[in-house]
This record gives C-alpha cells, structure tokens and sequence, in this order.
C-alpha cells in the first residue's frame, strides 16, 4: 500500500483529512492434551482502518485488501457515506503532539518448540500430581502475541507502537463423591526458565480441591469482599460508565455527575496507558493522541470522563487520549486502558476480620448479561466461602450476587493491598463492602 | 479465492508430510454496521475481511494457520511451517502422498436472497432505522432517546480438502438492534429489541423496523415501574423464543463435542438414556431456510443438518466435528463452525429449540403460589464441565397466587443443567425463535434459539430485595 498516493488521492476527491491505521498480528499457540501436542495455532494478519473527514462528518472502512488498485474504489465508497451521516459532532484527525514516548520494562524470550513441550508437559504432571482428588488437567496452552500499530495521517503524524506478551494457561478438574469443580487459570512468562510449573499447579490445584463440597447458602444480605480477580472482573465490566461516548449520550449513571463525589472516599481509580506494571503499554491511542495518567475518580470524587475525539467533541472538550478500538476494523471508542483501583494497606486476613461473618467472592460468572450499564444493577452467578469470626469457613457457590454497583463503591469499609496486574487491561485490590443481596437456597 | 488447480497444488504439498488431512478455508467477508442516535444516523462502518485458514490432522492432533497476506510465496511459508509442526509433534515416516485431485460439489441454495443490501442504496438502509426510532419515540413521551443499529453481512467461503471435496457457500444475514431509553425524573431504565436473519433487506418487509422500535420502547417503559426481585429458589415460567437461551445455555453447550470429546461435560456417556423430562424434545436444526443460524454447509465444507438431540427426554445425539469425530469414533454431524478464517472450527450449534409441547400459556400459572414469569432473557453463559449456567433475565414479573403481580428488575437465574432439564415440567405449544450471537473457542457465531413457554419448577432466582 502506497500511503502517500492513497492520502494525496482522498485530499484530491474532497476529504479534508485523511488517516491510515494499520494493526499487524503474530500469534502462536500451543494446546496440550493427555502427554502429547493436541493442537497448534500460528497466524500472521495485517488490518488496516481508514478514516477521513468531508464537511465535518468522519467517514471510515476498514479492509484487508490494500493493494493500490482498490483505493480508488474504497475513498469513493467512503465519500458515498458523507450523504446520510448526520449533524453530530464527530472525531478529528489529529495533528502531531510532542510526548516522550516510554517503553515497557516486561521483556519476553520466546520459548524454543521444546521448550514449549517441556513447560507444558511439567504442568500438566504438576496439576496431575496435586491430589487425587484431580482428575484431569486441562485447556493447558502457552501462547504467544505481538502487535504493531502504526498510524500515518495527512496532517503529518507518522508513529508505531508495538508491544507483544506469552502466556500460560491451564486448568484442572477435582472430582469427589460425585462433586465435580473445576477452574482455570493463565499468566504471563517472560521466559522458558521463569516459568515454575509447580507453583503454578499449587495456585490452581489449591482452590479447585477447596471448592470440593461446596453448595449454595440460603439467601441472605450480609457483608461482601469481592477477592482481587473477581473484583477486576466487575470493575472491568463497568469501565465503560466512565465513557464519554455513555455520558455524552447521557446513558451512564455518571452523566452529569463530573466533579461530585460518587464513591466512599476510600475509592480511587486511576486509567494510565502507560503503566508499567500493565502487560501492555499504549504511547499513543489507536487515534494517535499521546496518553497520559489521570485520576478518573479522586477519593471518591469523579474527576476525569475517558474521552475519544468524537466524545470530546460531543462534550466541548479535548480528548483524554483515550480513543481505541476493539481490533483493527471496529471504530474508535472512548475506554479506559489501564486502569486500576489503587490498592489499600490490608492484607486480604484484615478484610476478612474486618467483616467478621459474611462472605468472600472468588470468582464471577455471567458478567457479559448481568449487568445494566444504564443503571448500574447488576445480578450474577458466583462461588466463593463464607466468612464467619473473622475466618475462611465453608465453600459456597451456585449462588447470585446481586445490588447497584454505585451505590456497592459507596458502601466501601475496606480497600485491600493484593492487587495483581495478569492478562487484562484493569486491577484491582480486594475491596469489603458493607453489604449485599446473595441468592441461594 | 484461489482457483481449483492452485487449491490442488496446495493440498498436495500439505499432504507430502506426516499429516493424514488438509483443508483449506477461504473467506472473503463485507460486514456493513450503521448507527443511529434517534433519527441522526451516526456512523456508517464497512469492512471488508479476507484471508485464508490452512489445517492438517495427524490422527487426533491438529495444526492450524491463517494468514490474510495470500500471495504464492507466504501460503508456501505457511505449509512448510505446518508441515514442520505436524512431523514436529512425534516421530514418524512422511507418508507418499498422492496428488490431491478436487471436485467442485454443487446443491441448490437454500437460503436465497432477494433483496441485496450491497446494491441498496446507504440511504435507503438508514431509513431503516429512522423508522425504528420513529417509532419508539412516539410510542410514549417517557422514551427519551433510541440507539439503534444495522447489520449487514455477506460471508463468501470455499473449502476444499485431501479428501477431493470443493464446496462454497455465500451466507448473507442482516439484524436491526434497537435499545429505547426511557426516563421518569432519575430514573432511567432501558429495553432492546433485535431481530434478525439469513436473508437480504427483504427480511424488513415480515418483521418491520417499527416493530422493533416499538418493542424495544415497550419494554423500557416497563422496567421503569419494575422493582426489586426477591431471591431464592422458586418456580419460574420462561416464555418462547429468546429464552431458549436456558437450552442453549444449560444443555446445548454441554452436548456440544467439544466438551464431550475430552470428558469435560456432564453429558458424557449419556447417549441413550434419559436427562430430561419426559416432555422435554430439542433439535438443533442448521438448515431452516433464511434462519439466523442457518447455513448451506457447515464451515468443514459438509451439508447442514437438523439434529435430534434430544427426544421425549432422552438424548439421541451430541454436535459433533470432523476433529472431534475422530476423536469419539464417530462421525461428523455437520456442526463444524467458525466465526472467520481466524478461527479453527469445533462443534458448535447453529438454530437450536426445544420443540413444542401440548400446554396452554394460562395451564404454565395453575398452582403457582409464588414464582417468577421470565417474560424476555438476556444472555447467559455455561460451565460444561459442572453444567453450572446463569443467565439474565431482561423483563421479568412476579407470580402471586397464579397470577403477575408487578415487573421486577435486576433478575438472574442460576443452576445445574441436568436439573433443570429434569425440572421442565409443562411445554406449551407457541414455539418461537429468536437471535442471538454465540461465542466459544471458534469465535462470535450467529445462532438462533428458541422454545415454547416452559415452566420449571425449580430455579435460584438472584435479586435485590431484602426480605
């Protein structure tokens, strides 16, 4: 793909901008199964995204033919959009800023094809030889990625970002007296010889041969702590609330509410591309803005909307640098990425004395359907243990959680100290909350 | 798409090699998204997606590449790097292959299309949904704005193999979603609507956007009055079309062999005997005509079927895939399926329903003292392993003595498959499908689910008040 002739051609035929994005993507994956290689994955794709503004509206197509001969007839079918696209406020093509740029200290040595069979083969002996109760290990995969972004525009940006990760995962089955529990769990390796297979299986193993035996509770309202990678996963599924493209619209329960407090005071969440600690680090967003670290909620106070160009636009603000899409042909969203819940000083034994008897949520399900992102209701699947005098007691699950997440993060009596960056692009501590609704028996 | 002697050139090479299979799967796919905010249409998003997907088994190990780079030389890298792994995975003497010779399977196409969305005019596809807003706003002054969306896909495909089959399909499918935000002081609640299908634009004409824009403002307007649900386990009627979502969540993920091929679902080794209630019968039916999940062959390059799964209460089938058919000994029942060329297919459902039954709407409230009338459902999702499902409830009422009483909001329902499916204790007759998007380790499909109204007599209702 020439990119020069593309951009001189789309300013010759009425664009007043013009922006080529591309994405190019390397994966390789490894699945083992019973002692041996089940199946290997490998790719190699190259997307490109086109966008470009005629009289104030942003048009945008997104292909994976780039050869010079489509071009003519993309832009035309480009320009073909301008004519039902209606009056409101729409993105920018940026010109270049000045930011300096920061790369991650996570490095990765891939791991040789042996070395993949042995990492693999260790684990699924190490999940095997956990207990008796464990009766098959599972889904163990190692996976590699790496990703280049490049955006080049007509108001002179040219920049690459590029950023790549491997992991692990498996996952193992505990059978006993006809109870069956299982789970799964994934996480980077910087290397062949970082990778401990045993201390992995122990994480797994341990919590899968605890949950043996557990049942639902009757439904009750009592205190809750949401253990740090439930939490992550409810946190995740509501980042979008932050979103200008919501609030602008005015179908977040935070539209209208910047600047007032919203959560206890022990609350904080900061968004940062660029965190170090993330397994990937953004320069720029996917609209070439330079990102940067801000506070979107300040003990408790909302002090940041997350905003993309068009969203900025809609708001009469600037973007917030971040604009990014769900992969290389979806539009431009505003998202948080990145972000996390500061952490508190208690370890996850003081939450646990904190509330004295209620219950610990350890993992979450249905969170794709049981949320309400108008109103922030929300009623999902979860498993876990109760709380009684301070202490882990017996295993519970197949039972709901169930509140409004605004009304959850001001109810806060405690913020934990055990936040862990893993695969996703969000953290979060532990955190206690005084109370909410749970569905059992 | 390659022509037939560069496909056979291609297979040869990937069969000169310890691999006892080849298939190659070509996709070329123009997906059109439009947005509107009330009556101002958004944005307009084309894209156009092509690439190629190359695999080859070694009895049951597999190795799969895709690339969207299809020049002579990077598909030529890509086998050799194929090859490489699958000789790669144990010892073993490359076999002498034959050359691959391919013959091009023709079949008359049952999911015609009428109306092309690429030769519609953009403007005449917007208007789709200005009437849907349209009709929403007007449908009470409470509805304070519609989002709404329109889908168009076209997903040409050609798959070929060692085994000398040369198939294409061109699947065509379009949906409008509509999401109506009604407002009363604070309180702002909102309801969707989102039909779709296997056909072009002439699918507006049956089920008309108005009526989408209509029955997303409907339900808006009733969670607006809705309150809080109590929580426990209760009776709960969940009416047709979208809540076969407890089906396809609760049993059809299990059925599928991707779990039951690696004994990881609770459904294993139970071909012939009973899991269901008696009145219980389920299909899985990929080749209803013009149907959401509907195709004229599966992504493997074989014909669609309808599948019985389950028949007055006994399973009579699992959805099985090339890969794992070889893996149980038996095979293919046509259920291999991929989002794109990204993903290597398994076994996955296409239109699955529970069949109708004899019951009245009304006989599904006798005896009901205090239960749960899941009027629509949201998604859900499955543990097949444990057959631990959950899904959401999006307008849900309380019964009271046999009768509704009030909408109740914030609703999920929970519980272990093989129960439930025990638990169905009346099937009325007004089977309905609805659409939806699955997603499993091949990728978002589109697949439709349905049943009658069912009434189960016990389920763990997840709410907010406090009793």
């Amino acid at each position: 793909m020439n990119k020069k002739k593309w951009i001189e051609y789309a300013l010759a035929n009425g664009f007043d901008s013009f922006e080529i994005y591309q994405e190019t993507g390397k994966t390789k994956t490894v699945n083992w199964y019973q002692g041996t290689t089940d199946s290997a994955v490998t790719s190699r794709v190259t997307g490109t995204a086109l966008r470009g503004r005629i009289s104030g509206k942003m048009l945008s197509y997104a292909t994976e033919e780039t050869g010079d001969e489509h071009m003519e007839q993309i832009i035309n079918e480009m320009k073909e959009q301008a004519g039902i696209i209606g009056s409101s406020e729409s993105g920018t093509i940026l010109s270049p800023e000045k930011t300096d740029e920061c790369t991650s200290s996570r490095t990765y040595t891939p791991f040789t094809n042996e070395e993949i069979r042995a990492a693999l083969s260790d684990l699924e002996k190490s999940i095997l030889a956990y207990d008796p109760c464990i009766v098959q290990a599972v889904h163990l995969v190692y996976e590699e990625e790496s990703v280049e972004r490049t955006i080049f525009n007509s108001k002179g940006l040219d920049i690459k970002d590029k950023g790549s990760v491997q992991v692990i995962g498996g996952g193992a089955v505990a059978s006993r007296d006809g109870d069956i529990r299982n789970d799964f769990r994934h996480e980077t390796v910087s290397s062949f010889d970082s990778f401990n297979a045993a201390a992995f299986a122990d994480k797994l193993c341990g919590e899968v041969v605890r949950q043996l035996g557990a049942g639902p509770v009757k439904s009750t309202s009592c205190p809750v702590i949401f253990e740090k990678e439930a939490m992550t996963s409810l946190f995740a599924a509501f980042s979008d609330i932050f979103s200008g493209d919501r609030i602008s619209r005015g179908i977040s329960p935070l539209s209208g509410k910047e600047g007032r407090r919203i959560f206890s005071g022990l609350i904080t969440m900061i968004d940062d591309p660029r965190e170090d600690a993330a397994p990937f680090i953004y320069n720029y967003d996917d609209e070439g803005h330079p990102t940067c670290r801000k506070y979107v909620v300040r003990e408790g106070v909302f002090e940041t909307v997350l905003h993309s160009t068009e969203s900025a636009a809609r708001m009469n603000t600037v973007s917030s640098g971040n604009g990014f899409k769900g992969g290389c042909s979806a539009p431009v969203r505003a998202v948080p990425k990145n972000f996390f819940i500061v952490p508190g000083d208690m370890p996850l034994s003081g939450l646990m004395e904190c509330i004295g008897n209620g219950l610990v949520i350890t993992d979450l399900a249905g969170l794709h359907a049981g949320l309400d992102h108008v109103t922030g209701d929300f009623s999902l699947q979860c498993s876990g243990y109760k709380v009684t005098d301070g202490e882990r007691a017996e295993n519970v699950t197949l039972i709901t959680v169930a509140g409004n997440y605004l009304e959850m993060m001001d109810r806060v009596l405690a913020v934990g100290n055990d936040i862990e960056w893993k695969t996703s692009p969000a953290a979060c501590p532990s955190i206690a909350f005084k109370e909410l609704s749970i569905g059992g028996l | 798409m390659f022509t037939r002697p560069e496909l056979e050139k291609y297979l040869t090479r990937c069969m000169q090699s310890d691999a006892d299979f080849a298939e190659i799967y070509e996709e070329d796919e123009l997906t059109e998204h439009i947005t509107a905010l009330n009556e101002d249409i958004e944005q307009v998003s084309s894209s156009r997606q092509c690439g190629t997907g190359i695999r080859l088994y070694r009895g049951v190990q597999s190795v799969y590449g895709y690339t969207n780079d299809t020049d002579d030389a990077s598909l030529t890298a890509l086998i050799e790097d194929l090859k490489g792994a699958i000789s790669d995975n144990e010892a073993g003497s490359c076999p002498a292959a034959s050359d691959v010779t391919l013959t091009r399977v023709e079949y008359e196409n049952n999911n015609p299309v009428r109306i092309d969305f690429e030769k519609t005019p953009l403007s005449e596809k917007a208007s789709l949904l200005k009437r849907a807003a349209k009709a929403a706003l007007q449908y009470d002054p409470r509805i304070e704005k519609v989002q709404s969306g329109l889908l168009n896909v076209r997903q040409d495909v050609q798959i070929s193999n060692s085994e000398g089959r040369l198939v294409s399909d061109s699947r065509v499918r379009t949906r409008i979603m509509v999401e109506a935000f009604a407002r009363e002081g604070d309180n702002l609640q909102s309801g969707g609507d989102r039909p779709g299908a296997g056909m072009g634009l002439e699918f507006y004409e049956q089920t008309t956007p108005e009526s989408a824009g209509r029955e997303a403002a409907r339900t808006a307007l009733v969670n607006l009055s809705a309150k809080d649900c109590p929580s426990g386990k209760m009776p709960v009627i969940i009416d047709n079309g979208f809540g076969g979502v407890i089906f396809h969540e609760a049993c059809g993920h299990a059925l599928e062999a991707t779990s039951v091929a690696k004994d990881q679902s609770v459904f294993c080794n139970k071909l012939g005997t009973k899991i269901a209630a008696d009145c219980v019968s389920a299909v899985d039916d990929g080749t209803i005509p013009n149907a959401w999940g509907s195709q004229n062959i599966d992504d493997e390059g074989n014909f669609q079927k309808r599948r019985v799964l389950i028949k007055n209460g006994i399973l009579t089938s699992y959805m099985v895939d090339r890969l794992n058919g070889r893996r149980m000994g038996v095979p293919s029942t046509s259920s291999g399926r991929r989002e794109s060329y990204r993903f290597e297919p398994t076994s996955r459902m296409s239109n699955t329903f529970i069949l109708a039954g004899n019951d009245s709407f009304e006989d599904l409230f006798e005896g009901i003292e205090r239960g749960l009338y899941a009027k629509k459902m949201g998604g859900g999702s499955v543990n097949p392993q444990t057959g631990e499902f959950n899904f959401s409830v999006s307008e849900g009422y309380m019964i009271e003595n046999g009768k509704i009483t009030y909408p109740v909001k914030g609703v999920s329902l929970i519980g272990s498959g093989s129960e439930i499916l025990m638990n169905i204790d009346r099937v009325c007759s007004n089977l309905e499908r609805s659409q939806g998007m699955c997603g499993s380790s091949s990728g978002s499909i589109p697949t439709d689910v349905g049943q009658p109204a069912i009434r189960v007599s016990q389920i763990t209702v997840g709410g907010t008040a406090n009793e």
